[in-house]
């Protein structure tokens, strides 16, 4: 290891900084717009005030994901600046501000007010529609995800689709559109054959993603990504991780439940023992699948054929400046928010706490910790926090931003595909590959009691 | 009614596309003219010049002494490569015995600055490669410090102008040798490290191995040097074939292989030569004798005595060679550069003829050329 500590603590210090400014923000306009005026409202006016009241409870989730995107891609940009600098021996952005806090806000200034270049040629109704094509979805897409990872918050309640793992998926399907568009529109040739490669390599690699999250879907039996997070609650054993609900029995003997509950839940004895460890290998390698088919779809190294650099100059953004580009670097980043936490409700159980609740009631102090905060002034009178909402969001960042700093790991480490091995790659290995994983799946899981 | 079979007449088109003289990947500023059908590469036309600065009129217009300092940037990246063929070209016409303690610092210094351009080129063939944030800076790192080590004696980091007609610049002082061998004990750790991350990975195999294959009979028709002609199966190195300065009293394995490369075979020949240059070094270090470092004075009005005289050397890219005719004046009457870098570069259309565009990096990449080198 070449990291020295200093920096590590440099960045630690940055990250946490960074996550409290965000979260405290996006919490307090929720909070304000969402419960104190309407609170207020409600002593002022009596229920004449029960309209405005509603319309404002309805626009909290969208003020709250709009005030949430510009920082979070602030923070992201510059997370991953540093710790790409951490890992190649460099020093990365550390001028602006108190060691570099400000670097992002600068180069978003930066980028407002450059010159916003339309090339000659170019279809300018396209070129400038592509960049706000490629954002919506983003935001589009992560709307659904709030009530998934807020553990169902009554505020974001009426966020929570039933079809929601596929609404999320068709959303995150559009931004290849944009892309070509992009190509198209510039009138540049790199940018069209970014465009062009980013649409073939979307459509390929969208198969085995789906494909992957499908077999998730069928172990929980629902596409509400609310009741899919709720039933991975208890534990790591719970998560969809391993084995989609397949080890709940084994976690509730565990847990004090005994052979009771081994027999109730593997009722066919060895076979179902065996069909449960094929259940758990499957939905591992579902969350490989989801990961490398999320890392094409999101255009990151070692798939970022459409923006290669050493071979496209930049691809489809390549004729981009001023706004637009900072709309397309802002929705790249949020794509890969978006995708982090469709992993993380999907996969690894939201907000679930890894350690199940047999063993943490047994650790001294955290059920008082718990019982004290509920009880508190902020949770009774001024509903600022409760329990459930702030510990479930503590463990939704803590694994979202562990899966982003995981994808800037492989952006140090890997280079780039080839486009046509990127090809093979998706449709001779990874579809096959989720196609037999997706078999297996609907076969094993006849053998176990799932969920219990 | 029979079913008409109606024949839709798509028209394609091959796509010509201007890769340089801006381009993030062509090494500064060569044009290639690329005709593309899809993804493929049907014809390949490299446009030189862009960086012509007249560097052989050049030296008809400066004095020796002037003009010395001024090829270092012929090929920036080898720079004592440059001045040590002129010096072998000068001497050679001027009758200058070179002191052998000269002789072997020039072996020590150029073998160090072969090292700096391998590890340079190691870098950026990865960023050609795709791989933009990650193992490209720590080739950097082990770089400045072998131009800390050539700065403290030759007082540049990059334009050493070191090596002088007659001899080198500056006697280094006895600490140097020990930072120097301190640096060749850390180093092939150094390399091991590279290698764990480069030279298995899947990515880099698949992008790497069966690309650009340099056949034996392209390569000598085109008159390709350096470790590209020695990882394709020919044995030839001018520091064995043609030996001068100190080279035959030094052991060391000329890194040849024994068939037609790919350019992973090209990577791994820089690699492999690194290490050699470790044991040349130290080889060095060990044998340097005491004495003087210089056989000419060095001034700015000195001459050289009429006649022709040619001298090459290895460079990292392969053969180097200086062609210069003197009246026994101030200034030369003519210079000639035979560069590697601009006969490597012309097996580019061989190599890129049918291979994808994304390839054109991997095998452009793995030819190392310098565009100053190539244009002049």
């Amino acid at each position: 290891m070449f990291a020295n500590g200093n920096e590590i603590s440099k960045i630690s210090t940055l990250t946490i900084f960074w996550l409290i400014l965000i979260f405290t923000i996006v919490w307090m306009v929720c909070w304000a717009v969402g419960i104190a005026l309407p609170m207020l409202c409600t002593q002022l006016w009596g229920d004449q005030a029960n309209l405005l009241n509603e319309i404002l409870r309805a626009l909290t989730p969208v003020i709250a994901i709009l005030v949430f995107i510009p920082f979070n891609a602030m923070f992201m940009v510059l997370i991953e600046r540093r710790a790409l600098a951490l890992w190649t021996v460099r020093k990365g952005p550390n001028r602006v501000g108190p060691d570099g806090y400000l670097q992002t806000a600068a180069d978003a200034i930066k980028l407002l007010l450059k010159e916003d270049i339309t090339p000659t040629g170019a279809d300018a109704v396209m070129h400038t529609f592509a960049p706000i094509l490629f954002f919506a979805p983003s935001i589009i897409g992560a709307i659904p995800l709030l009530a998934a990872v807020t553990n169902d918050h009554p505020l974001f309640h009426i966020l929570n689709l039933p079809t929601g793992i596929f609404y999320v998926l068709a959303a995150s399907a559009l931004p290849v559109v944009a892309l070509v568009m992009a190509g198209w529109a510039s009138n540049n040739k790199y940018s069209l054959v970014g465009g062009l490669r980013s649409a073939a390599q979307a459509i390929s690699y969208e198969i085995p993603l789906v494909l992957s999250l499908v077999t998730v879907c069928l172990m929980a039996g629902t596409l509400d990504l609310v009741k899919i997070v709720q039933q991975q609650a208890g534990g790591i054993l719970n998560w969809n991780l391993l084995g989609g609900g397949a080890l709940v029995g084994l976690n509730q003997a565990i847990g004090g439940g005994g052979a009771k509950a081994l027999e109730a839940a593997y009722p066919m004895g060895p076979v179902s023992y065996i069909c449960a460890g094929l259940l758990v290998c499957s939905l591992v390698i579902s969350f490989w699948l989801y990961l490398t088919g999320a890392c094409a779809e999101i255009n990151r190294i070692p798939f970022d054929l459409p923006e290669a650099e050493s071979e496209l100059v930049s691809g489809y953004n390549t004729e981009y400046s001023g706004i637009k580009f900072a709309i397309f670097f802002l929705a790249e980043f949020t794509n890969l928010f978006v995708v982090a936490s469709v992993t993380t409700v999907m996969f690894l159980g939201g907000g679930d706490n890894p350690i199940p609740p047999y063993i943490l009631d047994k650790i001294p102090g955290i059920p008082q910790m718990v019982a004290a905060i509920r009880e508190s002034f902020f949770c009774q009178t001024l509903h600022i926090i409760n329990p459930e909402t702030l510990f479930a969001t503590l463990w939704v960042i803590a694994k979202v931003y562990g899966l982003v700093i995981f994808a800037i790991l492989i952006r140090a480490t890997l280079p780039r595909f080839r486009i046509d091995q990127l090809m093979a790659f998706g449709w001779k290995r990874l579809i096959p590959l989720s196609l037999i994983v997706f078999i297996i799946v609907v076969f094993a899981r006849e053998f176990v009691n799932i969920h219990g | 009614m029979a079913t008409e079979i109606q024949e839709i007449d798509l028209k394609t088109d091959e796509m010509i596309i201007n890769m340089g003289p801006q381009h993030p990947a062509t090494h500064g500023v060569l044009r290639l003219l690329l005709t593309l059908d899809g993804e493929t590469v049907k014809h390949v036309e490299p446009v030189l010049g862009h960086l012509h600065r007249a560097q052989e009129w050049q030296g008809q217009n400066r004095t020796w002494f002037q003009y010395q300092a001024l090829i270092d940037r012929v090929d920036y990246l080898s720079g004592m490569f440059t001045s040590w063929a002129m010096a072998r070209a000068c001497e050679q016409l001027d009758g200058v015995t070179v002191p052998e303690r000269a002789e072997y610092m020039r072996v020590i210094v150029s073998e160090m600055n072969r090292i700096t351009s391998h590890l340079l080129w190691l870098g950026t063939y990865l960023i050609d490669l795709g791989a933009m944030f990650g193992f490209p800076f720590y080739p950097f790192r082990e770089r400045e410090k072998l131009f800390d080590l050539l700065e403290e004696i030759a007082g540049q980091r990059m334009m050493f102008n070191y090596i002088r007609i007659g001899g080198v610049l500056r006697d280094p002082k006895p600490a140097w040798f020990d930072k120097l061998k301190a640096f060749l004990d850390e180093f092939p750790d150094r390399i091991d490290e590279y290698e764990t991350i480069v030279t298995q990975n899947p990515i880099f195999l698949k992008r790497t191995k069966g690309v650009g294959i340099l056949k034996q009979s392209v390569a000598t028709d085109y008159g390709v040097t350096g470790p590209c002609l020695r990882s394709s199966g020919i044995d030839m190195d001018l520091r064995r074939t043609r030996p001068y300065s100190v080279y035959p009293d030094l052991k060391f394995d000329v890194i040849t292989f024994d068939k037609e490369g790919d350019t992973w075979d090209r990577y791994m020949a820089r690699i492999l030569e690194m290490r050699q240059c470790v044991d040349i070094i130290r080889q060095c270090v060990e044998k340097i004798p005491t004495g003087d470092i210089m056989g000419k004075k060095q001034m700015a009005g000195m001459r050289i005595k009429a006649g022709e005289g040619f001298a090459a050397v290895e460079s990292p890219r392969g053969v180097l060679g200086c062609y210069v005719t003197s009246s026994g004046g101030e200034k030369a009457v003519r210079f000639r550069w035979r560069n590697p870098s601009f006969c490597n570069l012309t097996i580019l259309p061989e190599l890129l003829k049918g291979c994808p565009l994304s390839d054109i990096m991997a095998i452009f990449g793995s030819i190392d050329i310098i565009l100053p080198d190539v244009d002049r």
